[in-house]
Formats: C-alpha cells, structure tokens, sequence
C-alpha cells in the first residue's frame, strides 16, 4: 500500500516491520466490511427477526414475527414439520439466557437441552446462541453432540481425475483414521470409475470405512442405488427460498430425496452452510447464522438423520467478516442442538494462514464433534477437487501433534511408511485386477509402483484420458454394481478387500447405518448417536482420549526412547 | 497485470428477444444481467470485450458460428447457461457471468449439470476463455474433445471468495425479473486508457 | 415373511439390529443376513437386488428412532419404506417432479394419485400434496413453455 506524497518529495520512510507484516500470509486473504441489508454479516444484525411463535388449534400460525399469510416456503415447512408444537409456547418463554446456561451446564443432560430447544424458532435458537462465547459454544458441543466417540472425514480426489490415485490415497486414508471418505470430479463424466476406485481403496486401508461421490442430485442418487457408494452427503440446502429454488429444489423435493435414499438402505446427510445465500446473491438481508439456523431446522424437518456444515465451501464469506469463525462455530453447535449428526466443515481451504487454519479448526477438534472434519485432503491440496481443503497431507504429523499435545482425538492416528507403503500398493494392485477382470481401461505395473510412492498427481504417469471416459460410460450402461465389484474382488484373487465391500453392501439390508451419526468400526460394528450416545457430564465423564486409544496417539514419526535416547520410538 | 496503452471495450447492442437457433452448427455465448453493463471486466481484470474476443475466436477456429444473448431475470450461472443451451441451435451453450465464471452447457443435460465447469473465477485468462470456445464448437460439431484443462487454485477461496460475493451482490441488482433473453451484437470500440 | 406380530415394541437396546437382532432381517427378496455369503456371490445366488432394504426393516428401524425419540427421523423411514416398492427410475423421476417449476398441479396430483393407488405410498403422496399446495401459493408450478 502506496501513502500519499506530496508532488516533488522522495518516498516516505516506511516501517521494516510493516514490510514484513505485509509480507505474511495473513494479509494474503480477503476480508470486507460488513454489509448487515445484504446479508453480509456473520451473527449480529438488527436486521433479523425477533422471536415470537403464536400457535392455534395446533398449528403455528406466527413465526418469529411474520403471519401465516407472509410465509415463504422454509417458514411453511419449518413450522409444519420441524418445532414441536406441543411445547413451542413453554419453551419460547424460556429466557434464552436460562436456555444457554443449560446448555452449557455439565448436571444438564443432553436430553433435558434436547427437550427445551426442539420447540424453538429459528430467532429464538439464535438469540441464545449469540449469548454465547466461543468457548461456550464448544463447552456446549462437548456434551451435545450426537455420537459419544468423534471421528473423522478426508477427501480423495485427483487435479487429473486418476483413479489409481484416487484408490491409493483412500487406502492411507483409512489406514490413519478416517472413517469416511469422500470424492468428486474435475470431469463429471469420471464418475463411475472414480467412485468404484474410492470405494475399493477405502476398503483396503481398514475394513468398514464408507464412501461417497459428491455429484448433482439424480446422478449421486444412481451411483448410491447400485451400491458403487455407500452414503450420500452433498444434498444441499439452503437458508432463503429464492437461493433454494435457483439451486433448483424445494424442502419438499429434498424431503422425498432423502428418503428415496433411506428406501435403497444409504446413509445421508444434508449439506448446508452460513454465507451460501449471501454468496449466492440473495440473503434477505438476514444474517449468515440465522439463514443457517433455518436451513438447520429444515433438515431437522425433513427427517434427515445429519448435516453437514460450518461454512463449507463458502468459508471465504464467513471467514471474511468479523465474528465469521464464532458463527461457524456455532451453526455446527446448533445442527448437534436439534440431534443431528454433524459432519463439522475444516474441509475447505480458508486461509494463506497457518494459524488461521488451525485457530478455525480448534472448536471443533477440542470438544469433538461427530466427523471433526468433513473433508480433510487425505491428498496434496493441489489434487483437491473440492478447489482446497483446510488441511491436506502435508498436514498429517502436524495434525497428530497437536493431537498429542492436547490430550484429543481428531480421528487420526501415526502410522508407519512401510505399513501405509503396504495398503497403498495393495489397492492399486486390487483396482488393477478389477478393472482387468471388469474390461475397463488397463492399469499398468507401472502405475502401481508409481502410485505406491506417489505423492501428487503429478508423480503418476498420465493415462488416456478418453479410454477412461468411454469406460466409466461404460460402467453405467452395463448397469454394473456393487456386486459386480465384490465379484470381481474375489475372482481377482483379493478376498478380505471383497469380504469387506461385501460387508458394508450386506449393512444396507439392516439399516443400522440409517441411524444418527452411524460409522462402522474397524471390525464392522454398526456406532451410532443409539449404541454409543454421548453422555457427557462433567469432568471424568463422557468420551475421554485414555487407555489403548491414547497409546495409539502418543506415537509420532519421531519420538525418543525413553529406555535409549539414543534411539527413538519404533 | 498489465494494461495495453488503447482498451477494446464492449458495448452490447440489443437486436431483439433472443429465439431458438435451427442452425445446427452455432454456440450460443450467454451473457449474465451486468456483463459488459456496470462491470466491464471480471474479478481478475479480464476485459470484457477480451472474454467475448477469446471465445468468439476459439468458436471461430473450428468453423463454427457463435450467436451472443444477454439474460436478464438471473443471475445463476447454471440457469443463464442451460437456458442458451436450449436456444442453441446445436444444444450447447456457453455461459459467463461478469466476474467470470463460465460453464460449457448441454440443452439435453440436468440443469445443473453441466459439460465442463469452470468455477474459480479468479484463475481463467484470456488464452482458457479461447480454449473454453474452441471446445464448445467443438461439442457442437458432435466430436468429444479433452475437457479445457485450468489450474486449481486452493487459494482462489480465501483471497477472492467475500470480493466474488460482493461483485455477485452487486451483479443480483442487475436482475429484471420478468425481462426475457435478448439477441445481442456487439461493439467493439478501441479507445485509449489515460 | 416377518417377525410375527406379537412381539414387543423394539427399543434402543435393540440396536443395531444386525448384531442383536438378525432374526428380524431379511432382504426384499426373503433372505437371512446369514446367508448373504461370498459363496453366494461367486455362485451368483446373490445379486443386487439382494442387498436392498426390505420396507420391514424401515419400520423396525422407524421404531427405534422413535424409541430414540426421533419422530422426524422416524418419519422418513416411514416415507421410504413406501418407497421401497417403487423402481429406481420412477424414484428419480418423482424427485425430479418435485422440483421447481418441474410439474403443473395436475401433474403432482397425478403423481399423488399414483403413488396412493400404485404403490400405496400414503405417507409420500401426502408429502406431494403438501408441496402442491405451497408450490402453488408460491409460484413454483411449472410455466407454459416460452419460446
């Protein structure tokens, strides 16, 4: 930034400190003013309505100041289907300060919070939730989220839309802790192929792990019927009517949406986020959270078991605006508020900044939430799909660090070169087979010793393109499945990697995966908000990171010896 | 980036509402509310009347013709682009929003689907809006070409996306709800930069 | 084909059902989880149309999610036990009616219509209507083509 100088004189002396400070990353990101009657502000606008809820004969015939008559169709469908009705009044009249004590009280239990808030409006939720500081905001999530055990999601994606890469870097994925993974494309027309890579490489890294293709609507929809994919995640939502119908649904469609899901026994989640509508270009000049807020009990209304948000891809909004980080913060504290499972954001990169990163990402790795990240790059970001993850791979020692140095869980885990050199090369080599034995576009032996020490796409050589676009059309037309994969596994010679897929295909016929926040272990239990609810009391209470789970975290890459110094840790 | 010391700026002369093509061998270029109207380049300084150049000229080099329409009642990339799709002669649109978003668009696709999408604003330059054109005749003459490759910017998100949002608020003004797609010629006027 | 009736409402500490209670599981096509083997596979006794979810164990899992006190949740297993009975095409195709400005309200009717009559999906024709109505309030019924 040039100061102003008179005509004639030299340049004025500026500060050396200055110079560096204009030199860090930090300055590198945008930041703007707040704009409150469009929308661009985080939580604190004079803009949004005031709470108010006026029910006769059972229906909810007010809602946060506006009649019936007024209603757009997110107040129709949240007052038709998302707040209880039997007890909206008594809870409304709660003080919201009483509301957020309680909420952040250990002797409170989740289900007392639980009963109180599931009467609330959009306003009211809000209104509580702005007496609370970040800190609070994540004593509150310690407690209310869903799933007792935190966990963990990555992205596999390619820049070049590779699937060996894609395959291999599930493969680590899951062998360090993820529990979900997730892919999408550059070229939509990839899909099927990248899809069958995600779903064998995330079998071969630790059995149980579940994965999905973020596409449109129709065609994720299709990839999940055939059992190429395991759960659904990015069927979006959104805060404002005109914003939902440009994204060309309606709470209704995304209602019968999420239930054809259920009827095919898949696993879904919604995707919302604070700043879409802003960025979309119409907020109503309503605030981010209270856009988010709405979007939270839409999806509490349709019936759908999770969310994912905080931000996501539009972080660069939030993160922009003062208190942006506080809001994200407290729209994943307020999905865990309305008991559904909450895959937490830190999945989109949002700053030149390393502190930045990790300030972000700090209350949702220190209470936990059910998937601390909903998309860490499990590859360099410059392979990520999603344009950019808040973390990638260059990140993962750092990430088991500070796991180590907080005493928390985040899901992840060191583990050794030569046993992640191992799983990566043991999923290319099973991909290669299935693709063989499928008459899909050869792999080389030379791609897997490329992929088994690769880091980017960069490090594989480069395969044609246009084979792999008439093979994945073909994937579709010959109308392949799941089965078809666990066949082609096990006549390929690659058993516990078909056992596995045909395990996790076999939880569709149970449902037990539809459930609040399932995952399945690594020896393929079904863990849910049901069999592992969080009962988070106090002190000594709820998840603790102790025990063999503890002594996993305490390995690093380098770590001495304690009974030799002059050695370190194997 | 620099500047040339004389401009080519784009003015958009409408020539009535914009019909359905029969010629099977046309683009349709689909142009946002406030292209060329109160911007006049994209997020990273593009010039408008560079954009349309480049992609008139990839159209060009495969023999194709290009027709250019401006929407009015939206300002969504997907909708501005599939609704040029279904004018198009050939069924394959091109879409460009004023800070530069475009996506390659296909009559007979999901709306929001799409043959190629270019999402990050901030990483196309005038030598990609050129092979964005190129691929679109391309798809129009019925061939299949390798998709316009782009960098991938993780850092276009934290550096340009709250600037994006505004330009985008800014551009939603623009919407006339109700006015319908019209043709466009365009003039292009050299003039020089001070 | 199912459980006999008789037995008691099924609580939270039923779950997950495939480990606690496989008795209550079969697939659409009357199979026991036991015998959804790798054998079966490679033999090609089991096929895709066999690991589907069966609308029995949507309302078993209905149950415990209101047992969990879950009502929505409930709900839309509910909704999608209907589903089950209907192709996926049609299944995508009814989604995509139910977008924007996709369906006039005859056709939505029609497709409420269809989905009581064929399917007997009373929950998921009355979420139809529901949207029918609001559409219609709200300018989200399908236009007359312009051209």
């Amino acid at each position: 930034m040039t100061t102003a100088q008179p005509a004639g004189q030299s340049r004025k002396r500026t500060s050396l400190r200055t110079d560096i400070l204009e030199e860090r990353p930090v300055n590198l990101d945008g930041f703007v003013e707040e704009w409150p009657e469009k929308g661009l502000v985080a939580m604190e606008s004079a803009f949004d309505p005031e709470p108010g809820v006026r029910v006769e004969d059972g229906v909810i015939v007010e809602l946060d100041g506006k009649p019936r008559a007024d209603f757009d169709f997110m107040d129709t469908f949240i007052a038709a289907h998302a707040i209880d009705i039997a007890t909206t009044e008594a809870s409304m009249a709660v003080p919201s300060d009483e509301i957020a004590r309680m909420i952040i009280d250990p002797r409170t239990s989740r289900d007392e919070v639980l009963a109180v808030i599931r009467g609330l409006t959009p306003a009211k939720i809000l209104d509580v939730v702005r007496l609370m500081n970040v800190v609070e905001i994540m004593q509150g999530m310690q407690k209310m989220r869903a799933r007792r055990t935190p966990a963990n999601q990555a992205h596999s994606t390619s820049a070049r839309d590779n699937p060996i890469q894609v395959a291999v870097d599930a493969a680590e994925g899951a062998v360090r802790g993820f529990a979900e993974l997730e892919t999408t494309l550059g070229v939509v027309r990839y899909a099927p192929l990248v899809a069958i890579a995600l779903q064998v490489g995330g079998q071969v890294g630790r059995g149980g792990v579940l994965t999905q293709c973020a596409l449109e609507e129709a065609t994720e929809l299709e990839l999940g019927m055939r059992g190429i994919t395991a759960y659904a995640e990015t069927i979006s939502i959104y805060g404002t009517e005109s914003v939902f119908v440009d994204g060309d649904d309606t709470p209704w469609s995304k209602t019968f949406l999420a239930s054809a899901y259920a009827s095919r026994g898949i696993k879904m989640r919604f995707t919302s986020g604070t700043g879409s509508e802003v960025q979309m270009g119409n907020a109503e000049g309503k605030s981010m959270l209270y856009l988010e807020i709405r979007c939270i009990l839409m999806a509490r209304g349709a019936g759908v078991q999770g969310l994912q948000n905080g931000s996501i891809s539009c972080i660069g909004v939030p993160g922009a605006v003062p208190g942006g980080i506080r809001a994200v913060a407290a729209e994943n504290l307020v999905a865990s508020l309305c008991d559904l499972e909450v895959a937490s954001g830190n999945d989109q990169s949002f700053s030149h900044s390393s502190m930045r990163r990790v300030a972000r990402l700090m209350p949702q790795l220190l209470p936990g939430t059910d998937f601390v990240c909903s998309g860490y790059s499990a590859v360099p970001n410059a392979d990520n799909m999603f344009a950019g993850s808040n973390f990638d791979t260059d990140d993962y020692d750092d990430w088991n660090t500070i796991q180590r140095d907080l005493q928390v869980d985040g899901g992840l885990r060191h583990v050794r070169e030569d046993d992640i050199l191992a799983v990566r090369r043991r999923a290319a080599e099973a991909l290669q087979a299935l693709f063989r034995h499928l008459d899909l576009p050869t792999i080389t032996d030379a791609e897997v010793e490329a992929a088994t020490y690769a880091n980017s796409s960069n490090d594989y050589p480069l395969r044609d393109v246009l084979a792999d676009l008439k093979g994945a059309q073909s994937v579709m037309e010959r109308g392949l499945t799941g089965v078809d994969l666990v066949k082609g596994l096990e006549a390929t010679g690659f058993h516990d990697v078909a056992e596995n897929l045909l395990t996790v295909l076999r939880q569709r016929v149970s449902g037990d995966l539809l459930q609040t926040s399932a995952i399945l272990t690594p020896d393929f239990v079904p863990l849910s908000a049901i069999n592992d609810a969080n009962d988070y009391a106090g002190p000594g209470t709820g998840y603790r990171l102790q025990g063999e789970r503890w002594e996993e975290l305490k390995k690093l890459r380098h770590v001495t010896s304690a009974s030799n110094p002059e050695t370190e840790v194997s | 980036m620099s500047s040339p010391t004389t401009e080519r700026t784009l003015k958009l002369r409408e020539i009535g509402p914009a019909r359905r093509g029969t010629r099977p061998d046309e683009v349709v270029i689909a142009l946002s509310p406030a292209f060329a109207g109160i911007f006049s380049k994209t997020i990273v300084e593009v010039p408008h009347a560079e954009v349309l150049r480049q992609l008139l000229a990839g159209i060009e080099e495969q023999g194709v013709t290009a027709r250019v329409i401006q929407v009015h009642d939206t300002a969504d990339l997907a909708a501005i682009s599939h609704l040029g799709a279904r004018l198009s002669g050939s069924g394959i649109s091109v879409g460009v929003l004023s800070r530069g978003t475009t996506m390659i668009h296909q009559r007979d696709l999901a709306r929001l689907s799409n043959l190629e999408l270019f999402p990050q604003s901030p990483l196309l330059d005038a030598p990609v809006f050129r092979q964005i054109g190129s691929n679109a005749a391309r798809y129009a003459k019925g061939e299949s070409p390798e998709p316009v490759p782009t960098r991938n910017d993780q850092m276009a998100r934290p550096r340009w996306q709250a600037k994006a949002a505004l330009l985008h608020l800014k551009e939603f003004e623009t919407i006339e709800a109700g006015r319908g797609p019209e043709e466009v010629e365009l003039d292009f006027e050299l003039s020089s930069a001070g | 084909m199912t459980a006999s009736t008789s037995r008691a409402p099924l609580t939270t500490a039923d779950y997950p059902l495939s480990v606690n209670r496989p008795d209550l599981l079969r697939t659409p096509t009357g199979k026991a989880l036991s015998e959804l083997t790798m054998d079966a596979v490679v033999s090609g006794a089991l096929t895709a149309a066999d690991v589907r979810i069966a609308p029995e164990t949507l309302l078993l899992q209905a149950e415990i999610a209101d047992a969990a006190r879950r009502p929505q949740l409930a709900a839309n297993f509910r909704r999608a036990a209907e589903m089950t009975a209907i192709p996926d095409a049609e299944v995508l195709s009814m989604y995509n009616a139910l977008r924007p400005r996709a369906s006039s309200a005859e056709q939505l009717d029609a497709l409420a219509g269809r989905l009581e009559g064929e399917y007997g999906a009373t929950a998921c024709a009355a979420l139809v209507r529901e949207a029918a109505e609001v559409y219609g309030r709200r300018d989200l019924l399908a236009r007359p083509e312009q051209d």
